[in-house]
């Protein structure tokens, strides 16, 4: 029979992908514009691309468990239209906001 | 050993490229017989997507001070974007990459058989994917020849 759901782990692990995948984005612009940032980064894994990218994992990880706990368990509800949208959008505004960056602002 | 790394970096990285064109035409098809399959390949995608990963990321943290020295020497002004332009963004851009192609697999979990839902979302996903990588597999080939142009310009 047909069904029109998702479970909530797809629901909660794809908002935290789009805000997993911003936040890459704002981390970018900031690293690069500001060097007390880049430094720290640098320091704590010898690499501030190593850094970042533990970052963006744990922001992932963290908000994916978040969002399926909410509503005492039964995670996040939102229709399959917001979700896509969400994480699409949320992907292409995180690769425009690099691309951007690296052509116009840096 | 760099261009075994290289090398094995652009491999596993097509992988998960055909794999994600592979699941968008199976998941078109979604039935009870071919969940299993879109399942393991979506595992196998985020696997062939981690290795690409971590194996790129350690050419790129221990090596790729030296290319990077050939792409920015002053010769190689015109070439000079494949570093400052390309490689930038791909490095940032793969993370994201990365997330998708672990998303892959709890996409993969739900009954796509069944739930047109699923389905959707598993479309938009693959398609997502392989576009991506596809833009990942042209920038990698835009800093190898930035590299190239480099060594010539010497």
């Amino acid at each position: 029979m047909e069904t029109n759901t998702v479970s909530k782990r797809s629901v909660s692990f794809g908002l935290s992908l789009a805000i997993a995948s911003i936040v890459n984005a704002i981390i970018v612009c900031v690293k690069e514009k500001n060097e007390t940032v880049m430094n720290g980064m640098k320091k704590l894994t010898g690499h501030h691309w190593i850094t970042h990218t533990v970052i963006v994992l744990a922001v992932f990880a963290l908000f994916g468990v978040i969002f399926s706990r909410m509503n005492g368990g039964q995670g996040r509800k939102i229709t399959i239209g917001w979700l896509v949208r969400t994480v699409i959008g949320g992907v292409a505004v995180a690769g425009l906001i690099i691309v951007g960056f690296y052509l116009f602002a840096d | 050993m760099n261009e075994i790394i290289l090398m094995s970096h652009i491999l596993f990285g097509v992988l998960c490229m055909v794999a994600a064109v592979w699941l968008f035409v199976d998941v078109l098809h979604a039935n009870a017989g071919n969940l299993a399959r879109i399942r393991k390949l979506s595992w196998g995608a985020a696997a062939a997507m981690w290795l690409a990963f971590l194996v790129g990321g350690y050419f790129y943290v221990t090596a790729y001070k030296a290319d990077k020295a050939i792409i920015l020497a002053e010769k190689n002004k015109p070439w000079h974007f494949a570093h400052e332009l390309v490689m930038e963004t791909k490095e940032h851009l793969v993370i994201i990459l990365l997330l998708l192609a672990t998303y892959l697999p709890i996409v993969a979990a739900n009954n796509l058989a069944a739930s047109k839902d699923a389905r959707k979302l598993m479309l938009w996903l693959t398609v997502t994917i392989a576009v991506l990588a596809l833009v990942m597999d042209g920038e990698g080939a835009l800093i190898a020849m930035g590299v190239k142009m480099g060594l010539l310009a010497k």
